[in-house]
């Protein structure tokens, strides 16, 4: 059913990955993204690809269900790959009838296919590990000190959480609205464009009320429930760092002072040396 | 407890260009107090300010005029603002809209993290609420997984982490089913007397308030009754004129008083009308012999006893067979008049791990003219068979006709389907957009095709069916009143002048007075030719108002027939969680009792008179 479709499809098992504090992963989402950018070589790559492993494989979320989700960025991988084969020149690699594709350009091609799906695989790790609450905590802390910019951090953090939760239940009622009015001879499926656009506004009208309605309920509910901001507040399960957080920081950090090595040393090596 | 001093409520109406152009009073001069310790249930219409009221005790609101004390603090000072909300807590009427954590345990801990207590302090507390409601076990679920009833139990745990000393149930109750009803009710009770948290409970259900301590009225922001249930339920009159009813059987018990027996008016449930009609009985007799009998001769004698339930047993057999066959005649009848459905299953989001079966295998005729009531359990599929009438849904298996026609063959034109067979969603009101009500009302006229004309002259009649005046034709539908609006949303079906009317629960959420015009509303439409479909929880209606019933179950329809075979049935009934009709149930314990009255009457009037012709 509708309701049961959540943000980021969290994936409910027990795993080290999953006791991770939201800070750590946020951490290793944010410098892997980072390193996959200095990545220019074969072993680079190896190396960010046996990172991912280590991250993933112990998570318990089955390698091939998190593949699935790349189904939805197919389009756009296929993309790069056919922009990067056909127009990066260099020593002809296939010259067949009107195709010319040269080395260089199959290998950046390769790469940056490469490069996409390790991103998107590193990034959405994070989504199937930790709940969204977790996330948001984890946002909350991790850029507590915006607060002094007078950024307001537990104010972001606490609309991304209320969001969150109440996703589901407007995708509901966006389609029992939709439903309702269909009922009423409403018809959004044929016509015109512009004629489709006008049929939405039956719809519309009625989920912005909706909305206001429900924020200005929640509102009235927090305020009984003695919400006054951040300023004051404390945790029930506040965020805390333990042994596998070290680890994890130690682990990452090898890696990427490794990736910055290599970035530096070989790349002499590999274009003036051995190729 | 709490102490309300000459209370006034005012709040300015502005026009368009922000000028007050009226000041409400929504509440004048409210004095009352209330003690430790107490159930206090408030009831009122409406619009009358009762829930106004509740949020002048959370401090949400501040009164205009006179002072309110909580536990002894002055809702006026800045200062006592986060203590008084510790000390009464507020559930209030949308489920959805009050949970703000995405799972049950974070919810309840909302409260407690924003006074900013010790975490183990928390967890205790959490758990020691959640207990208390009864909902440890789904401590890590989602609130959008669980029933209506459950939601609120988990609002409730939310505030008994605040360890208040006082909890206001603020219409709580009028967004549930009657099992949800039940949980919440039940909640309440249990707290007020196994923690001695003083209960306020604000409500226009009657039946709810029948073991309070106390109950207040309000109308249009005055308090105008107050005392114990048997008080204030000893007069409909009064009642009425308030827009309440009483309670079903008080209002039995005054009709038979009217009916000139000498029957005590103030009864308030079954065991007390059944002790009433020994006593009367019993005083009938000693009054037809003779002085000189013992009295209760009727109940205390095992034989009569016997006798009755022999009698009762023998006359169901007979009138269920007799009612069999009529269901089996209605079946048979006219494929080509009515609505048909031939083995009809529903899968929502079929080959995915979210699949579910939500219809199994419905076969149902409804034919023209009926009035055909659908009830069971939230999620048992009545509403995803009701979008299946118009084309909304499609069946994954099965076929639908209408007038002998499949409605999915190629070429049917199903936007004229929806022409004919009218849907009305539960709170139609949240579907209105247009900026006058005549305009909204159109809207469905207009989508059929109709010429200008015929479009404005039927939003006309629409209109004016539902009851209300030409005057609001140019209003905007959102500054109306609860129950307008949901007029004018009836109105905009039915002015695409249905065949079938299907409504789900029309009545959710009204007070007595607005439900029963919208129930004789739908019965005027019936006995002018329009089938009407209704789908709800409440007995009452359907006892009163349908002729044939259909009780779902799992996507199943378990039982159809007419409405008075239906409630004969009480066994089928019970083991679905559903209960009978108050009448029902108390012309089948007066028979149990010994009583010779006919146990299948189910309507208030068939009730008055067969208890009139037994009781003199």
């Amino acid at each position: 059913m509708i309701r049961d479709i959540t943000i980021g499809q969290y994936y409910p098992v027990q795993s080290p990955i999953h006791r991770l504090d939201p800070r750590t992963k946020l951490a290793i989402t944010f410098f892997y993204l980072i390193s996959l950018f200095l990545a220019n070589n074969k072993y680079m790559y190896l190396t960010a690809i046996l990172f991912l492993g280590l991250y993933i494989l112990p998570s318990k979320v089955p390698v091939k269900y998190m593949v699935k989700g790349l189904k939805g960025i197919l389009v756009f991988i296929m993309l790069s790959v056919v922009l990067n084969m056909f127009f990066t020149k260099g020593d002809p690699f296939i010259d067949w009838w009107i195709i010319h594709i040269s080395w260089q350009g199959f290998r950046t091609a390769c790469y940056a296919m490469l490069r996409i799906i390790l991103l998107v695989l590193g990034a959405s790790v994070i989504t199937y590990t930790t709940t969204p609450t977790k996330l948001t905590d984890g946002l909350e802390r991790a850029f507590h000190w915006l607060k002094r910019f007078k950024v307001p951090v537990h104010e972001v953090a606490m609309m991304v959480s209320i969001a969150l939760r109440f996703i589901p239940i407007l995708v509901e009622e966006l389609d029992k609205i939709m439903k309702a009015q269909q009922a009423r001879g409403a018809d959004f499926e044929n016509g015109s464009i512009l004629k489709r656009l006008k049929s939405l506004f039956p719809v519309i009208i009625p989920m912005f009320v909706s909305a206001i309605r429900r924020a200005n309920d929640l509102a009235q509910a927090m305020e009984a429930r003695c919400y006054r901001g951040g300023d004051g507040r404390s945790k029930m399960k506040p965020l805390k760092y333990t042994g596998v957080d070290v680890a994890a920081y130690v682990l990452l950090f090898l890696y990427l002072g490794g990736m910055i090595a290599m970035r530096i040393l070989m790349t002499d090596w590999i274009w003036n040396g051995v190729a | 407890m709490i102490k309300a001093n000459h209370v006034t409520f005012e709040y300015f109406r502005r026009d368009d260009a922000g000028n007050v152009s009226e000041i409400v009073e929504a509440l004048q001069d409210i004095s009352l107090q209330i003690v430790p310790g107490e159930f206090v249930g408030i009831l009122g219409q409406n619009g009358s300010g009762k829930s106004t009221f509740a949020k002048l005790l959370n401090a949400l609101l501040e009164p205009t005029e006179g002072m309110i004390t909580v536990a002894g603090m002055d809702t006026h000072k800045e200062d006592n603002i986060w203590e008084i909300r510790k000390n009464a807590g507020m559930i209030f009427q949308n489920p959805d809209n009050q949970i703000i954590g995405t799972t049950v345990e974070e919810d309840t801990a909302f409260g407690p993290e924003n006074i900013g207590l010790e975490s183990s302090e928390i967890i205790q507390r959490v758990a020691d609420a959640l207990e208390l409601v009864g909902m440890t076990a789904y401590y890590q679920q989602s609130p959008n997984c669980l029933s209506g009833g459950q939601k609120q139990r988990v609002a409730i745990a939310g505030v008994l982490a605040m360890r208040p000393k006082c909890i206001i149930f603020d219409e709580s109750t009028a967004m549930l089913d009657p099992q949800g009803r039940k949980e919440v009710l039940q909640a309440a009770h249990a707290l007020n007397q196994e923690q001695n948290i003083t209960i306020l409970y604000i409500t226009h259900e009657m039946e709810e308030v029948i073991n309070a301590d106390r109950i207040l009225v309000i109308h249009q922001g005055q308090l105008v009754m107050e005392g114990t249930p048997k008080e204030v339920f000893q007069s409909g009159e009064q009642l009425q004129e308030y827009g309440l009813v009483l309670p079903r059987v008080s209002q039995l018990a005054v009709r038979l008083h009217e009916n000139g027996i000498d029957f005590a008016e103030n009864v308030l449930n079954i065991e007390e009308f059944i002790s009433e009609v020994n006593r009367v009985k019993a005083y009938t007799r000693i009054q037809a012999m003779g002085a000189g009998r013992e009295r209760d001769s009727v109940v205390a004698n095992p034989d009569v006893k016997q006798k009755g339930r022999d009698a009762f047993l023998q006359e169901q057999n007979r009138d269920s067979e007799r009612l069999e066959a009529e269901v089996q005649e209605n079946r048979q009848n006219a494929m080509t008049k009515g609505l048909v459905l031939d083995q009809v299953s529903y899968e929502y989001s079929p080959k995915t791990i979210y699949a579910y079966q939500a219809l199994k295998n419905i076969n149902l005729t409804i034919n023209k003219g009926e009035f055909l009531a659908i009830i069971g359990h939230t999620g048992s599929g009545k509403s995803t068979l009701i979008q299946h009438f118009n084309g909304l849904l499609s069946p994954s298996e099965g076929h639908i006709y209408y007038e002998g026609k499949d409605i999915y063959e190629k070429g049917y034109l199903r936007v004229q389907l929806r022409g004919k067979i009218g849907l009305v969603f539960q709170y139609p009101e949240y579907q209105l957009f247009a900026e006058t009500v005549l305009e909204d009302v159109s809207f469905g006229p207009k989508n059929l095709g109709l010429p200008l004309l015929e479009v404005q002259q039927r939003a006309f009649e629409a209109i004016e069916a539902v009851g209300l005046k030409d005057t609001i034709y140019d209003l905007s539908p959102f500054e109306l009143s609860g129950g307008q609006k949901r007029r004018v949303a009836i109105a905009g079906v039915l002015a695409m002048k249905p065949e079938i009317l299907v409504l789900d629960e029309p009545v959710a959420g009204l007070d007595p007075a607005g439900r029963k015009e919208l129930l004789e509303l739908l019965k005027a439409l019936n006995e002018q030719g329009m089938t009407i479909v209704l789908v709800s929880h409440n007995m009452e209606d359907v006892a009163e108002y349908a002729k044939r019933v259909l009780v779902m179950e799992n996507g199943s329809i378990i039982l159809d027939g007419t409405t008075s075979r239906i409630f004969q049935d009480k066994k089928k009934l019970e083991k679905l969680g559903l209960e009978l009709p108050v009448t029902a149930e108390l012309m089948r314990e007066l028979r149990v009792a010994g009583h010779e009255v006919n146990p299948w009457i189910y309507q208030m009037d068939e009730a008055v008179e067969e208890l009139t012709r037994y009781l003199s």
